[in-house]
């Protein structure tokens, strides 16, 4: 029973950071239509910075926000410098969106080499409760998790901003008609969704060493969070990642342990066949006329 | 006139100097051969922190030589010059590198790959031109047999580094229990050896789980899929078998990364990390109240008892090198550019290639990687010890090192190769 409740414990924090990675890639393409593969790179940079601030004495909590500060920024440029060229052909920013992403490791090779970068955990406790070990720092990025994703949740359903945002989504063209700056929020979100990926940078190597190529791992679960729940729908990117994560750690627990990436691929493709808009029914991108 | 003549012979006497100046390195480069050497390794792409380290070898081997005269061939002298190519992780990057290589700069020899795959595909073309290949692969030994190896052979030019994988996982089996047991409890019954789901992994650990097995382990093999991040469902699935050890066998990095998680979750009361020096493990500042053991690829970065690999270390890392978790992997490939130069030198010539083999076959070289003189048996193999380190348990830098030399056969089960 105590192996049974750690997995599932396990499951909560093997979510987290993909939910947050999810998230970020949802709302780019709900609003966008943007598919930016090179938004796994986004959460590696987010994690380097992170370690560099860290590794000069800077309090970890503090380096996250700089983390989060330097990817937005990317983010800002990606969006204006190349993405912008590319709204009306989504497939050229697909291509680009990779090629970006072998740039960004080779850059972050070029500046800080490419052995894999740690920081010290920083909480550094375990919690022993009835015999399951509960750790501190997972325990902390799980609430840091529920906080972003009500925070998001809540704005894009409830705000002002959000509403515009949904319109924006709805029909581009009126609504830029009614006087919503489209672009801008194209902008805002491209931001928006990049410093979730910093974050989730910065929580990850809280928890693991990351490398440069850390992104290209963590971008294939993201897509399928997104896919699973409704690309599109933040709703369903917290259900798609909570999802991942109890296959995750069930089927590493009682399945076969090699085949664990198969299990949730498995159950992506078949949510795709069977709701091909994701559980919760996703976008198809922002429309125009 | 003197006016004008004292320009004019200042100017001459600068050009005299000037042409001096510039021709003399000319005339030393005319005595000074060019050996063309190449380099095939992943300095991009997943197998970069293995891939590095062969490039750096190769730099410091190269400086090393040519710093100290060069090679004495036939009455001429050669100078080194690496064409290192970045495969990119790719084989079939690798395929086109050593194409170019082999068939349009006229390398005589080639070091690489990192991967069994990766160095059998360019052994396919190194063989038929008759370039010598030198990779430090243990899987080579699977196909490295009497048919292959023989003169007209497709792997006659093809030395593996590395020894058999039967003979490095049973040194390593002995060194790790006979260096854990006396700080557990009871004697350990029950290992858990944890692998990455890949070619490499899947034959490194079917040697691996045999020489246990020998040693009187019960063994349960848990593989995980390469690029794992969160190893915590895995690991506590291990938790729940109740091992004595955890070997954590292969991959340096991934090592690493679930190492700490497992000392979290209290995983094991002992454990085992395969290819992570101990010099990495320090500059970690990771830190265990149990006992962990160690073992290189094929000494260890930060605690080899022999001096020769202390000033080898030294003057790598001076050299730039990265400090990364398979620095180690880098003594697979160095000793062996001055095993080949000697070999040149036997032979008089650089462009005999079969006689070249034949005076690897029969040489004794003592290089650094192992304090007995290093051997090509008639596979092309070399055998050497492991050294295996015991952390001292609470510390991050206080090792205890054990030089184990490997089984005179392999154990029951296990086939060889």
């Amino acid at each position: 029973m105590q192996i049974l409740i750690q997995q599932l414990i396990n499951s909560l924090s093997v979510a987290s950071v993909t939910i947050l990675i999810g998230i970020g890639i949802t709302l780019i393409f709900g609003l966008a239509g943007i598919v930016n593969f090179a938004h796994g790179e986004f959460l590696m940079v987010g994690g380097m910075v992170t370690w560099f601030l860290v590794s000069a004495g800077v309090p970890f909590f503090v380096a996250l926000i700089g983390a989060m500060i330097v990817v937005g920024l990317l983010g800002f440029v990606a969006e204006r410098g190349l993405f912008r060229f590319t709204l009306d052909r989504p497939m050229n920013g697909f291509i680009m969106s990779i090629g970006l992403s072998v740039i960004l490791q080779h850059v972050v090779i070029r500046l800080f080499n490419e052995v894999q970068k740690t920081i010290p955990d920083p909480v550094g406790k375990v919690w022993v409760v009835g015999g399951v070990d509960i750790i501190a720092m997972r325990a902390v990025v799980v609430a840091i998790t529920a906080v972003v994703v009500a925070v998001t949740y809540f704005g894009i359903s409830r705000s002002r901003y959000g509403i515009a945002l949904r319109a924006s989504i709805a029909d581009q063209d009126t609504a830029a008609l009614m006087g919503i700056p489209v672009r801008k929020y194209v902008t805002g979100v491209f931001i928006y969704g990049s410093m979730l990926a910093g974050l989730g940078g910065a929580l990850m190597i809280a928890l693991f060493p990351i490398t440069p190529f850390t992104g290209s791992v963590v971008i294939i679960r993201g897509f399928a969070v997104s896919l699973i729940g409704g690309l599109g729908n933040v709703g369903g990117a917290v259900v798609g990642g909570l999802l991942l994560g109890l296959v995750d750690g069930l089927s590493a627990g009682y399945g076969l342990p090699e085949w664990t990436d198969a299990y949730s691929l498995v159950l992506m493709i078949a949510v795709l066949i069977i709701r091909p808009q994701g559980l919760l029914g996703g976008t198809l991108g922002p429309r125009t006329s | 006139m003197k006016k004008v003549l004292f320009p004019f012979r200042l100017t001459s006497t600068r050009l005299a100097v000037a042409t001096f100046g510039l021709l003399a390195p000319l005339v030393a480069q005319a005595q000074d051969q060019e050996l063309k050497i190449g380099v095939v390794a992943a300095q991009s792409g997943s197998f970069v922190s293995a891939g590095n380290t062969i490039v750096a070898a190769a730099n410091l081997a190269a400086k090393q030589i040519n710093d100290a005269g060069g090679i004495k061939v036939g009455g001429k002298t050669y100078k080194i010059k690496l064409y290192i190519r970045d495969n990119r992780t790719d084989v079939n990057v690798t395929i086109a590198s050593a194409r170019e290589l082999v068939e349009d700069i006229g390398v005589k020899a080639i070091w690489g790959t990192e991967t069994h795959d990766f160095s059998v595909s360019m052994a396919k073309i190194t063989g038929p031109a008759k370039v010598l290949q030198f990779s430090g692969n243990s899987s080579l030994g699977a196909v490295l047999d009497d048919k292959s190896v023989a003169p007209g052979g497709w792997l006659h030019y093809t030395f593996q580094t590395e020894p058999q994988e039967w003979q490095r996982s049973g040194s390593t089996a002995k060194g790790v229990l006979s260096l854990l047991t006396p700080l557990m409890d009871h004697p350990p019954k029950h290992s858990v050896v944890f692998v990455g789901n890949d070619a490499t992994g899947q034959y490194l650990s079917s040697h691996y789980v045999k020489a246990l097995e020998a040693e009187g382990q019960q063994v349960d093999l848990v593989k995980y899929p390469p690029d794992t991040t969160d190893f915590s469902p895995l690991l506590t699935r291990i938790k729940g078998m109740h091992p004595d050890i955890v070997h954590f066998w292969y991959n340096g990095d991934s090592t690493l990364t679930a190492f700490p998680q497992a000392l979290k979750l209290d995983v094991a009361p002992a454990y085992f990390l395969f290819g992570v020096d101990p010099g990495i493990y320090a500059e970690r500042h990771l830190k265990s109240d149990k006992p962990v053991t160690l073992s290189c690829v094929p000494v260890c970065w930060g605690s080899s008892p022999y001096p020769e690999v202390q000033n080898y270390f030294k003057n790598y890392f001076a050299l730039g090198a990265a400090k990364g978790p398979q620095s180690s992997v880098s003594l697979l490939y160095y000793d062996y550019f001055f095993m080949y130069a000697k070999a040149l030198e036997q032979v008089g010539s650089i462009d005999n290639p079969d006689a070249v083999v034949d005076a690897l076959l029969k040489m004794k070289y003592q290089g650094v990687v192992s304090p007995v003189p290093l051997v090509f048996n008639a596979h092309h193999q070399v055998t050497f010890a492991t050294e295996v380190c015991l952390v001292q348990p609470g510390t991050s830098d206080q090792f205890k090192a054990a030089v184990e030399q490997p089984p005179a056969a392999p154990p029951p089960g296990d086939t060889g190769g």
